[in-house]
C-alpha cells in the first residue's frame, strides 16, 4: 500500500519487490534453457544449497551478471550426473547449459533457479578449449619443449609457485625439510593464484619473474593443494600452457586433483600430482644420486679390501713357491756338485793310476832295452878287440915273413960283395957300432917296455898299464895315464 | 652451472671407477690413487647432497633490480 509523503506516492521496499515479484512470475511462467559461463559455484556444504555466479563474456569482458541458486535435491541430482559423465564435479568456471527458471524475492533480488544442467555442454566446452590448446601448442612444436630439457642430477634448488597458506605447500615443505637423509633443498615461494581465471595471469607472471633469475633455480614446483578439484581449467589455457611449455628450467607440477590431467600437467617436464608426489619425486632424484655413491663408496672398500688380502694370498704363496723353487734348485745343485766332485775325483785317480802305470812300464821297457843294447855293444866292442888282435897277430907274420926273406937277401948279396965291401963294412961296423944302442941311449934316447917287449905303437899300450923305460943310465918304471895315436895321422 | 658440472662430473668418475673396480682392472698399484680420488669424488658428491650455497637475498636484489627495468 502506498502512502504520501510530501505530496510524493511513496512505497515501501516490500511492495515494490513483491511487485517485481507478481510482474515476473506472471511474465516467466516457464522455465528456460540457458547457456552461461558459471565463475563460481559457491557450494554451501552446510545446507547443501548453491548459489552460481553467472556471467557472460565477449571479448574478456563481462557483458551480463546474474546470480542463481540450485538447490540441494537438484544440485545432488545435477552433480552426480556430472561426475558420471564428465568425470569430476560440478564446478567453478565452466560453461553451462542450464534449464532454469526466472524468479524474484523481495530478500534476495532477481536470481535464477537452476534445475538442471546438461553436462554434454560443458563436457564439449571445456574438452574444446582443452583440445585446441593441445593442437596449437603441437602445431607450433611446443607442446614437448619443457619435458625434453634436461633436469640436472640434483635439483636441489626450486623456485615454488604456491600459496604460502595451502595446505599443498606446506605438505611439501614439510616432507622436503623433514627428509631423514639430511638432503639439503633451497626453495623460494613465489605466491600466486592457483584457480579460476585469475590464476592464468597470475602464474604467468611470477613465471617471468623467475625466469629472471632462473640461473639460480634447477626447477619450478607449482604446487596446489587443498583447494578441491575446481577452477582447473586454467591450466588448459593456452597461454599459460605455451608459457610453462617454453621455460627454460624444468617445470613440474603438483597441482592436486583427480580428474582429467590438464594441458599444464600434460606438457610440464614432470606431473607428480600431489605436492607431496613432487617432493618425494625431488628426493628420489637426490637417492638416485646418492644411494649410487655410498654403494660405491661400499664397493670400492669392499673390491679393495678383497684386492690386497687375495694380492696378499697370492703373494704370500708366491714367496712360499720361491723359497721352496730355489731350495730345490740349492739341493740339486749341490747335488750335481758333490757327484760331479766325486766323478772328478774318480777319474782323476783313475788317470794317475792310468799315468803311473804307463810310466812303469816305460820304465821298464827303457831299462830292458838299454841292458840289451849294453849287452850288445859290449858283445861288438869285445869281438872288434879279437879281431884287432887277429889283425894285428897276422900283420907281424907278414912283417917277420918279409923281413926273413930281406935278411936272406941282404945275407946273399954280402956274400958277393964281401971281399969289396970287407973295408966298407969295417966302415960301416963302426958306424954301427956308432949306431949301438949304448950309444944311441948315451945320445939321450930311451926304450920304453913293457912286460920285457919294447913298445913300438900306442896301440899295444892302455891306461894303466906299467912301463919300463931304459935310459943310458938306469931304468924307469911309470904307470900309463892314456895311449894315443899321433896327431898327424 | 659449473657447480652442477662439477658433482656431475665426480658421480660419472666415481661410476667409472666402481666398474673398473669391479671388473678387476684396476692393479693394486693404482689402486692407492683410485681410492684416495674416489674418496675425493665421493666428498664432492656427499657434500653437494647436504649444502647449498643460494642466497635468498641475492635472488631478491636480482629480482627487484629487474623488476625496476622493466617498470
Amino acid at each position: 500500500m502506498s502512502e504520501i509523503i510530501n505530496n510524493k506516492t511513496v512505497f515501501s521496499l516490500i511492495e515494490v519487490t513483491t511487485s517485481i515479484q507478481k510482474t515476473i512470475a506472471a511474465r516467466y511462467t516457464s522455465t528456460f534453457w540457458i547457456k552461461a559461463e558459471m565463475i563460481k559455484l559457491n557450494l554451501y556444504t552446510h545446507s547443501g544449497h548453491c548459489y552460481p555466479e553467472l556471467v557472460e563474456k565477449r571479448n574478456g569482458k563481462v557483458i551480463a551478471q546474474l546470480r542463481s541458486i540450485i538447490w540441494k535435491d537438484d544440485y545432488n541430482s545435477i552433480n552426480n550426473n556430472f561426475l558420471k559423465i564428465l568425470k569430476e564435479p560440478l564446478k567453478d568456471g565452466i560453461k553451462i547449459l542450464f534449464c532454469a527458471k526466472i524468479s524474484f524475492e523481495p530478500v534476495h533480488g532477481l536470481s535464477l533457479t537452476i534445475i538442471d544442467i546438461d553436462p554434454a555442454f560443458t563436457l564439449g566446452d571445456l574438452e574444446k578449449e582443452k583440445q585446441e590448446t593441445i593442437n596449437r601448442m603441437k602445431e607450433e612444436g611446443i607442446f614437448n619443449l619443457n619435458r625434453s630439457l634436461q633436469i640436472p642430477m640434483l635439483p636441489q634448488r626450486i623456485a615454488i609457485i604456491s600459496v604460502e597458506t595451502s595446505k599443498g605447500y606446506a605438505d611439501f615443505l614439510k616432507v622436503i625439510e623433514g627428509n631423514p637423509w639430511n638432503y639439503k633443498f633451497f626453495h623460494l615461494l613465489f605466491p600466486s593464484i592457483l584457480q579460476g581465471e585469475n590464476a592464468i595471469t597470475s602464474i604467468s607472471r611470477n613465471l617471468k619473474r623467475i625466469k629472471k633469475v632462473s640461473s639460480h633455480f634447477d626447477v619450478v614446483a607449482i604446487i596446489r593443494g587443498g583447494g578441491g578439484d575446481v577452477g582447473l581449467s586454467c591450466y588448459n589455457n593456452y597461454e599459460l600452457a605455451k608459457e610453462i611449455a617454453k621455460f627454460p628450467i624444468p617445470v613440474i607440477t603438483g597441482i592436486g586433483h583427480s580428474t582429467n590431467e590438464t594441458v599444464v600437467e600434460m606438457i610440464s617436464f614432470s606431473n607428480a600430482i600431489t605436492p607431496t608426489k613432487i617432493a618425494e619425486y625431488l628426493l628420489q632424484k637426490f637417492h638416485n644420486f646418492s644411494v649410487p655413491v655410498q654403494a660405491a663408496r661400499d664397493k670400492i672398500i669392499d673390491k679393495s679390501r678383497r684386492l690386497l688380502s687375495e694380492e696378499k694370498t697370492k703373494f704370500g704363496s708366491e714367496i712360499k713357491l720361491f723359497r721352496s723353487a730355489t731350495k730345490n734348485i740349492l739341493i740339486e745343485h749341490r747335488n750335481q756338485v758333490k757327484s760331479e766332485a766325486g766323478s772328478l775325483m774318480r777319474q782323476s785317480l783313475f788317470r794317475f793310476k792310468n799315468e803311473n802305470d804307463l810310466l812303469q812300464d816305460l820304465r821298464k821297457r827303457i831299462k830292458g832295452s838299454v841292458y840289451l843294447t849294453c849287452r850288445s855293444s859290449r858283445q861288438e866292442i869285445k869281438q872288434l878287440a879279437l879281431n884287432i888282435r887277429n889283425i894285428a897277430v897276422s900283420l907281424f907274420r907278414q912283417i917277420k915273413l918279409v923281413l926273413d926273406q930281406n935278411t936272406h937277401q941282404i945275407t946273399r948279396s954280402a956274400g958277393v960283395n964281401l971281399a969289396t965291401k970287407h973295408t966298407e963294412i969295417k966302415n960301416i961296423e963302426t958306424n954301427i957300432n956308432n949306431l949301438s944302442p949304448a950309444n944311441v941311449l948315451k945320445r939321450g934316447y930311451s926304450i920304453t917296455l913293457h912286460n920285457g917287449k919294447a913298445i913300438k905303437s900306442y896301440r899295444e899300450i892302455k891306461a894303466g898299464d906299467v912301463l919300463n923305460t931304459v935310459l943310458f943310465e938306469g931304468n924307469i918304471q911309470s904307470v900309463t895315464e892314456s895311449s894315443q895315436k899321433p896327431k898327424e895321422q | 652451472m659449473s657447480d652442477t658440472t662439477k658433482y656431475t662430473e665426480a658421480f660419472e668418475e666415481l661410476q667409472v671407477i666402481v666398474s673398473e673396480i669391479e671388473q678387476g682392472e684396476i692393479s693394486v698399484d693404482e689402486l692407492s690413487e683410485k681410492v684416495n680420488r674416489a674418496a675425493q669424488l665421493i666428498k664432492i658428491c656427499k657434500s653437494k647432497l647436504t649444502k647449498t650455497e643460494e642466497d635468498v637475498n641475492k635472488i631478491l636484489k636480482e629480482l627487484d633490480s629487474v623488476t625496476k627495468e622493466e617498470e
